[in-house]
C-alpha cells in the first residue's frame, strides 16, 4: 500500500521536472515578515485577507500568506496536505485515512467569511432561544429511520447478526446478480462491484479506470450502509433480506474483491472462507485493510491561481496551452461530415466512448 | 458608438455596485436594490439625437413592399381564462425541454437531465426546466404526512411538520444548483455540440425556506457536534456529510422554488439548499438530520463524488463549486447570421460568492474584453453577462473567463487537465471554446462548434 503523501511528493517532483509548474515570479513581499504558523505561514492571514478586500484566492494574497512556491499546481496541493496551512482542508491525523480512524476534512481557516458567518449564526448567538414550533421526540422513536452506519462503524448490527459468506453469496445471486453480475463483474450496463483495475493512468488516452469496492472504496462500512439503504434497487432495505442477509452479502462482495481479514505471521493475506460467518466484527476488521484507503486526500481546489490577463497573454493561457489556437479537437462528426448539434440524432445513439465511467 | 454606451453602462454597473455598497455601509437610503441611477445614465453627452444619422445603417438595404396581411390570431378569438388553470408555454416552445443522454446511466431512476441553457434568458430557470438528478426515482410525498427530524448530538431531538416549518422566519435567496458532474463528459476531449450537454447539469432559482442554522439552534446543538448527516425520505435515502461551518454559514431548508412549492423533481416537499456547494449535498425529500461528531463516509462521498487523479490518488469531501462561466449566445445551437455586430452573452457563477469580472476572448485566449452585467450580481447565483462584438466574418475562437470576488480566475482547459488528468469525472470547471467557422459568403452555414484544446 502506498501512502498519499509519498505519492503526491513523487508526482510533484515529476511535474517539476517536466517544467509544468505554473509558478509566478512572485513578489513575496509581506510573506517574510511577522509571526508564522509552524515557521511557515503568516499567522496574521485573516488580516492580510481583510486588507485585500476578502480576496483570499488572489495569487498575491495566497503568496503573502503561504510564501512563494507553496502555492501553485501540484506543489500547492502538496503544501496544503499540512493541516496547519491556512488553506488546508485536512484535519490533523487523518491524512492517510482509515488506519487512523475516520478521516475528516475541514473548511480551511483562510475561508474567513465562512467562519465569520457561521460564528455569527451559531457560536456567537448568545441570545438565541428556541421558538418552540417543533415537537420533542425521543431518540428511541427514530430507530427505524436511523439506519446510518458511520465511518467508525457506529450503529452496525450486533455481532450476533450475520450469516456465512456462502449464504450471503446465494442471496446476492438471487437479488443482485442480474444487475451487477454474479461475481460483481457488472451486467446490462449497471455498475460492476468487483473489478480490480489499475487506477493510475500514465497516458491521457488511457481508458477510464473502473472504480469498484476493492480497488477504490476507502471504507468497508460504506458497503453495508449503502446496500441496506438502497439495494436491491427496486426494493431497498428489504425485510426478506434483513440485517443478517445484508451482512452476509457484504461478506460475499468483500470476498469477491479479495479484501483480507488479516495477515498471517509471514505477512500473507488471510482470505475470507465461504463458511465463515460474516458479522460486524469481521467487517470492522476488514475496514482496516481496504486497499485504496491511504490514497485519498481532501479536496484542495483551487490549485490553479492565474492572474487576470487582458492582452497579449502568455502562451500557457492561450489555445492548446502552448499558444497555438489551431491545435484543437472537434466532437465526432455526423455521417455527412457536419458537426453534431443538439439534434435528435444524438439522443438514442451509442456513447461516443471517451472519458466516462459512471457518475 | 454603441460600443461607448455599452462601456459606459459597464462602468456604471461597477460603480453603482461600489456606491451601493458604500451607501449601504453608511446606512443611506439612496440606493434601491443595490442599483443607483445617476444623471449620467440619462443625459447623453455630445449633442442631440439625429434620426437621419440613426437609420443610416439601413441605407442601401432592399425595402420590402408586399402589403402585410392579418394572420390567424387576428381573425378569431383566442382561448378564455381557466383553459389552463396552470399555465403552459406556447406549443411553439416545445423544443425547449430538459434532455438526457441515454448512454450516461443504465437506468432512468438513477439518472440526470440537463437544462436547455441555450434557450434561457436572465438568471432564473423556470421550474419545469430545472435539471433533474435522481438516485432512486421521484417520489410523490404527501406534505401532510411528511416530517423532518433533527436528532443525534442535540439537547432536544425535535420533529417538525410542514406547518411547523412555515411558522419559522423565512428567507428567499437566488442560488444556482450545480451537479459536480456538470461537464463530466468533456474531461477527455470534446464530445457534444450544445451548451445543454456541456453545462446543463445546473439551474438557478429563487429558493424560499427556513435557515438551517435557525432549526439547528432550535434543537440545541451540543459542542461536540461537528457534522450533519442529512437524509432523504425517498428510495435512495441519500446522505452526505456536511461540516458544521458550512451548515451554519448560509444553508436553507427550502419548501419553495420561484414562488411556488418545490417541484417533486427538486425534492417536494422540502430539500436542503447548500449555496455554492455540490448539488449532491442538497439532499431532497429531506426527512432527517442527524447531528454527529464524525462524517458518515457514505457512498456519495467515497465511491462517487470523489475525484481520481492521474497518479491514482483521489480527492474526497469536495464541497465548493469553483467559479465558472459559459457563452450561451451565440453557442453551438445557434448559427451566425453573417458578419456584423453581435451581443455575445452568457452565464457566470461562483460557489464562493459573487462574480466580479467576466472577460471574453475571440482569439482563443490571447486577448480579452471585459463584459458588463445585464442582471443583478448576487452571491452564489448565476450572473448574466454581455459583450459587444464586431464579427468580421473570419474564424474565431470564443471563450469566457470569470473572476470571482475571492480573486480566483477561471483557468483554461489544458492547464486543468495537466493537473487533474482526464478521469476525474467531477468539477470540470475550466473554460470551453466555441469555434465560429469563417463566414465565406455563408459557405459554412454560420456554424458554431464546441472544440477543445
Ligand atoms: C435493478 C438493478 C439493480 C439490482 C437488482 C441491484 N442493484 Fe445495485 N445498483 C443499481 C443501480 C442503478 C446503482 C446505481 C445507483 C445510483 O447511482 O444512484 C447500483 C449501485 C450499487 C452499488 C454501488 C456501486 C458503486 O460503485 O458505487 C452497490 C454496492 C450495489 N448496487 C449493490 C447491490 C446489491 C448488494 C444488490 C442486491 C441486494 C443490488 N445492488 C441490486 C442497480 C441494481
Amino acid at each position: 500500500m502506498f501512502n498519499t503523501k509519498q505519492t503526491l511528493l513523487a508526482s510533484a517532483v515529476a511535474m517539476a521536472a517536466t517544467g509544468t509548474a505554473f509558478a509566478m515570479s512572485g513578489s513575496g513581499d509581506g510573506s517574510a515578515n511577522g509571526e508564522k504558523i509552524d515557521g511557515k505561514y503568516a499567522a496574521n492571514y485573516a488580516e492580510i485577507i481583510k486588507e485585500n478586500n476578502g480576496e483570499y484566492l488572489d495569487p498575491k494574497v495566497i503568496e503573502a500568506i503561504l510564501g512563494e512556491d507553496a502555492t501553485y499546481g501540484r506543489t500547492g496541493l502538496m503544501a496544503k496536505l499540512d493541516p496547519a496551512n491556512p488553506y488546508s482542508f485536512e484535519v490533523d491525523d487523518s491524512i492517510d485515512g482509515g488506519n487512523h480512524g475516520n478521516a475528516q476534512c475541514k473548511v480551511p481557516a483562510a475561508f474567513t467569511e465562512v467562519h465569520e458567518e457561521a460564528a455569527k449564526n451559531y457560536t456567537n448567538d448568545a441570545d438565541f432561544k428556541a421558538y418552540g414550533f417543533g415537537k420533542p421526540i425521543a431518540e428511541e422513536a427514530t430507530k427505524v429511520w436511523n439506519i446510518t452506519v458511520d465511518g467508525d462503524g457506529n450503529n452496525l448490527p450486533d455481532p450476533s447478526v450475520g450469516m456465512t459468506v456462502e449464504e450471503g453469496g446465494e442471496l446476492y445471486v438471487q437479488f443482485c446478480g442480474m444487475c451487477h453480475g454474479d461475481f460483481g463483474e457488472g451486467a446490462k450496463g449497471y455498475l460492476p462491484l468487483a473489478v480490480d483495475g489499475n487506477l493510475v493512468t500514465s497516458d491521457f488516452d488511457d481508458s477510464s479506470p473502473m472504480k469498484t469496492v476493492g480497488n477504490y472504496w476507502p471504507y468497508a462500512v460504506t458497503l453495508f450502509d449503502y446496500i441496506r439503504r438502497t439495494m436491491p434497487f427496486w426494493t431497498p432495505n428489504m425485510p426478506a433480506i434483513g440485517d443478517a442477509g445484508y451482512m452476509g452479502m457484504t461478506g460475499y462482495i468483500m470476498q469477491s474483491n479479495y479484501i483480507p481479514v488479516g495477515f498471517d505471521d509471514d505477512g500473507n493475506p488471510i482470505e475470507l472462507d465461504y463458511d465463515t460467518v460474516y458479522n460486524s466484527e469481521l467487517l470492522m476488521k476488514q475496514n482496516k485493510y481496504m486497499k485504496n484507503q491511504g490514497n485519498f486526500f481532501c479536496d484542495h481546489r483551487p490549485v490553479i491561481h492565474n492572474e487576470r490577463c487582458m492582452s497579449d497573454c502568455p502562451d500557457y493561457m492561450v489555445g492548446d496551452g502552448k499558444g497555438n489556437i489551431q491545435n484543437f479537437e472537434q466532437a465526432r462528426l455526423l455521417p455527412d461530415g457536419t458537426p453534431q448539434y443538439n439534434v435528435p440524432e444524438r439522443m438514442h445513439e451509442d456513447p461516443p466512448g471517451v472519458g466516462h465511467a459512471g457518475m | 458608438m454603441t460600443d461607448k454606451i455599452v462601456e459606459k453602462v459597464a462602468v456604471q454597473t461597477d460603480e453603482s455596485r461600489d456606491q451601493g455598497r458604500r451607501a449601504f455601509l453608511k446606512g443611506s437610503a439612496a440606493v434601491a436594490g443595490g442599483v443607483l441611477f445617476t444623471k449620467a445614465a440619462s443625459a447623453a453627452e455630445g449633442g442631440q439625437y439625429d434620426p437621419k444619422k440613426a437609420v443610416s445603417t439601413y441605407a442601401g438595404k432592399e425595402e420590402m413592399t408586399e402589403v402585410l396581411q392579418d394572420g390567424a390570431a387576428r381573425k378569431s378569438l383566442g382561448f378564455g381564462v381557466r383553459k389552463y388553470p396552470y399555465g403552459m408555454p406556447s406549443p411553439y416552445e416545445k423544443e425547449v425541454q430538459r434532455r438526457t443522454l441515454e448512454w450516461l446511466t443504465p437506468d432512468a431512476m438513477a439518472s440526470i437531465t440537463m437544462t436547455p441553457l441555450q434557450s434561457l434568458h436572465g438568471i432564473i430557470t423556470p421550474n419545469g426546466l430545472h435539471f433533474e438528478r435522481f438516485h432512486g426515482g421521484v417520489p410523490t410525498i404527501d406534505p401532510a404526512e411528511h416530517r423532518l427530524v433533527i436528532h443525534g448530538l442535540v439537547e432536544r431531538p425535535l420533529i417538525f411538520t410542514m406547518d411547523d416549518l412555515k411558522r419559522f422566519p423565512s428567507v428567499s435567496r437566488i442560488h444556482f444548483a450545480e451537479c459536480p458532474a456538470n461537464g463530466a463528459m468533456e474531461w477527455k476531449g470534446v464530445q457534444l455540440d450544445s451548451v445543454q450537454w456541456t453545462h446543463g447539469m445546473m439551474s438557478c432559482v429563487e429558493w424560499t425556506g427556513v435557515r438551517l442554522s435557525d432549526l439547528l439552534k432550535e434543537a440545541g446543538i451540543k459542542p461536540e457536534a461537528k457534522w450533519l448527516i442529512p437524509e432523504g425520505a425517498d428510495a435512495a435515502a441519500l446522505t452526505r456529510s456536511i461540516p458544521m461551518d458550512i451548515a451554519m454559514d448560509d444553508c436553507i431548508i427550502a419548501y419553495a422554488q420561484n414562488g411556488e412549492a418545490l417541484r417533486r423533481e427538486q425534492g417536494y416537499p422540502i430539500r436542503l439548499v447548500v449555496p455554492g456547494c455540490e448539488a449532491n449535498m442538497w439532499v431532497k425529500y429531506l426527512r432527517r438530520i442527524q447531528v454527529h461528531d464524525v462524517p458518515a463516509q457514505h457512498r456519495e462521498e467515497t465511491s462517487k463524488y470523489t475525484e481520481l487523479m492521474p497518479d491514482g490518488t483521489a480527492q474526497r469531501f469536495s464541497w465548493y463549486m469553483e467559479a465558472n462561466s459559459v457563452i450561451t449566445y451565440p453557442s453551438p445551437d445557434f448559427k451566425m447570421q453573417g458578419p456584423g455586430k453581435y451581443f455575445v452573452r452568457g452565464l457566470a457563477w461562483s460557489g464562493r460568492g459573487k462574480v466580479k469580472h467576466v472577460d471574453v476572448s475571440f482569439d482563443g485566449g490571447r486577448n480579452w474584453k471585459e463584459a458588463h452585467f445585464t442582471s443583478a450580481v448576487l452571491d452564489k447565483a448565476w450572473t448574466r453577462f454581455e459583450v459587444e462584438w464586431d464579427w468580421d466574418g473570419s474564424e474565431a475562437f470564443m471563450m469566457s473567463r470569470v473572476t470571482d470576488e475571492t480573486g480566483y480566475v477561471q483557468p483554461p482547459m489544458p492547464q486543468m487537465r495537466e493537473l487533474e488528468g482526464t478521469n476525474n469525472v467531477y468539477h470540470r470547471t475550466a473554460m470551453v471554446t466555441w469555434r465560429v467557422h469563417p463566414w465565406e459568403d455563408g459557405k459554412n452555414g454560420g456554424m458554431i462548434e464546441n472544440v477543445q484544446y
